[in-house]
């Protein structure tokens, strides 16, 4: 009789041991994946984190950026500017326009004006802003900056505006013109165009592109500006 | 009832039988130049190869074959002293019985080899010849030096052993013919020329290349290691065919029962 059981026995383990590695090499896939998959849901945490951490600082700049226009915006010093939010906001632009002392002014409201109008629109409170004048150049290339990663036209409208309060007209000119690229209807970035090519020694060019625009448009503003600039009085 | 296995398990006997002998092509070969080896004016030929690569049968074969053509003596297992051995060459050289309480002069016993010269032309054949101590080595030389007696020595082949051949036939002329272990193809067909020798067609059949792969592996091409493989292997087919039939595949073998005999004859472990 022959003694099968025994090696049957001895087979079961051979086969046992002969499949070992295999499954050693299945355990360290196995490991291996579970690993991957827990390094890649760490990074995606960690990513989570930088990115909420790039956020803040994104809102951190911001703010930093908002301050900083805030801050460019005034002639000396400290000044408190005391506004209170009406709701009649043509009245406070004209009156900032009729201004050439106060035309710096001007942009505050309608920079700030629909913040705080939002404000005032449910607490009609008394807005209290610190504005701090800055000759950072560094305020200006952010937002120029900027404005080359997102295309805003608040961006590019408020160097126009910028550069035109300072006199630097050939900027304003470069701004007005790509606040014109992004958006042709606003009127406030063809006035500053036009402006700029008049103080630029171009009143006929002005004159020309101002015309143009009042034959579609009816706009006060843009004839006040005809007005100043045919009597040369901007 | 007899298992349709036995008769296989029997065609794995290891023997020297002649009748059992295989052709495959190396044997073919190495049959080839021991025969051409042998008709050249060569005074020894060592056979030489790995226990299991067929040196015994081939001289066996040889032996077979030239018979009738040529004097050609088999030395199957070495004489265990010196004076049995030279009272065996005595009776094949001189045709005698060597008389009682007599013992051979060597020296008469080269003399004689001489007077044979030109007159006969023997061959023997020793196989195991790695057993010879080294004394009757160097008379078996002394011999093959008159020319007359022609000897084909087969050795095992192991680092010790070759030793044998430079020690005590450097300076000899000697044709040298190495067997080997077979190949793959050649241990295929081996096996299927074994069984179907024996008309055992869908047994042989049975046999899957990858199963041939697996013996080749377990028994490295050595033919008396695959003839105790196969014999294992049959013996466990027949076992199952007896007693638990649901365990075994007629069309197959499996190769569990090859690891299984693998396993008895110890070429892998647990």
């Amino acid at each position: 009789m022959y003694d099968i059981e025994p090696l049957e026995s001895e087979w079961k383990a051979y086969q046992h041991k002969k499949k070992k590695p295999y499954y050693l090499v299945v355990l360290g896939i196995v490991l291996l994946a579970l690993v991957s998959v827990a390094l890649y849901k760490k990074n995606i945490i960690f990513d989570g984190y930088l990115n909420q951490f790039e956020d803040n600082n994104v809102k951190v700049s911001n703010k930093k950026n908002i301050s900083s226009f805030s801050n460019l915006l005034l002639n000396e010093g400290l000044v408190r500017l005391e506004t209170v939010n009406s709701p009649d906001k043509e009245a406070i632009k004209e009156e900032a326009i009729k201004s050439e002392k106060n035309e710096i002014l001007v942009d505050i409201p309608i920079l700030d004006i629909k913040e705080q109008s939002e404000v005032v629109d449910t607490n009609r409170k008394k807005v209290h802003l610190n504005i701090i004048k800055t000759s950072t150049a560094s305020a200006y290339e952010d937002v120029e900056k900027r404005f080359y990663e997102s295309h805003d036209i608040d961006d590019a409208l408020f160097l126009a505006r910028s550069y035109y309060k300072k006199g630097n007209y050939n900027k304003t000119e470069t701004w007005a013109y790509e606040v014109n690229k992004i958006d042709s209807n606003l009127e406030e970035g063809l006035l500053l165009f036009i402006k700029s090519k008049y103080k630029l020694g171009r009143k006929n060019d002005a004159l020309s592109i101002l015309n143009t625009y009042l034959k579609k448009s009816n706009s006060a503003d843009a004839k006040n500006l005809l007005y100043k600039i045919e009597n040369n009085k901007l | 009832m007899k298992s349709r296995y036995e008769a296989a398990k029997n065609v794995f006997i290891d023997s020297i039988d002649i009748d059992d002998y295989i052709e495959l092509s190396s044997s073919v070969t190495a049959y080839k130049q021991l025969q051409h080896s042998i008709e050249k004016p060569l005074k020894m030929i060592l056979l030489f190869g790995r226990p299991g690569t067929g040196k015994s049968i081939l001289l066996n074969r040889i032996q077979g074959k030239l018979k009738y053509q040529k004097e050609i003596y088999y030395f199957d297992t070495p004489a265990p002293t010196e004076k049995e051995f030279f009272q065996k060459l005595f009776k094949v050289l001189t045709q005698k019985e060597l008389p009682k309480n007599t013992e051979v002069n060597f020296s008469a016993l080269i003399d004689f080899c001489k007077s044979l010269r030109n007159k006969r032309e023997i061959i023997i054949l020793l196989d195991e010849a790695q057993m010879y101590g080294s004394e009757i080595m160097e008379k078996i030389r002394l011999l093959s030096d008159t020319r007359a007696v022609k000897f084909v020595v087969s050795l095992h082949k192991t680092e010790d052993e070759d030793l044998i051949a430079k020690e005590h036939f450097q300076s000899r002329i000697w044709e040298i013919i190495e067997l080997k272990n077979a190949t793959k193809e050649d241990q295929t067909a081996y096996i299927h020329k074994k069984l179907l020798k024996k008309n055992l067609f869908e047994i042989a059949n049975s046999i899957k290349p990858k199963d041939m792969k697996l013996i080749h592996k377990f028994t490295k091409g050595n033919y008396r290691e695959c003839n105790k493989l196969m014999f294992t292997v049959f013996e466990i087919c027949e076992y199952y065919d007896t007693h638990e039939p649901s365990k075994i595949n007629y069309s197959h073998i499996p190769s569990k029962i090859i690891e299984m005999s693998a396993l008895k004859l110890g070429y892998i472990h647990v």
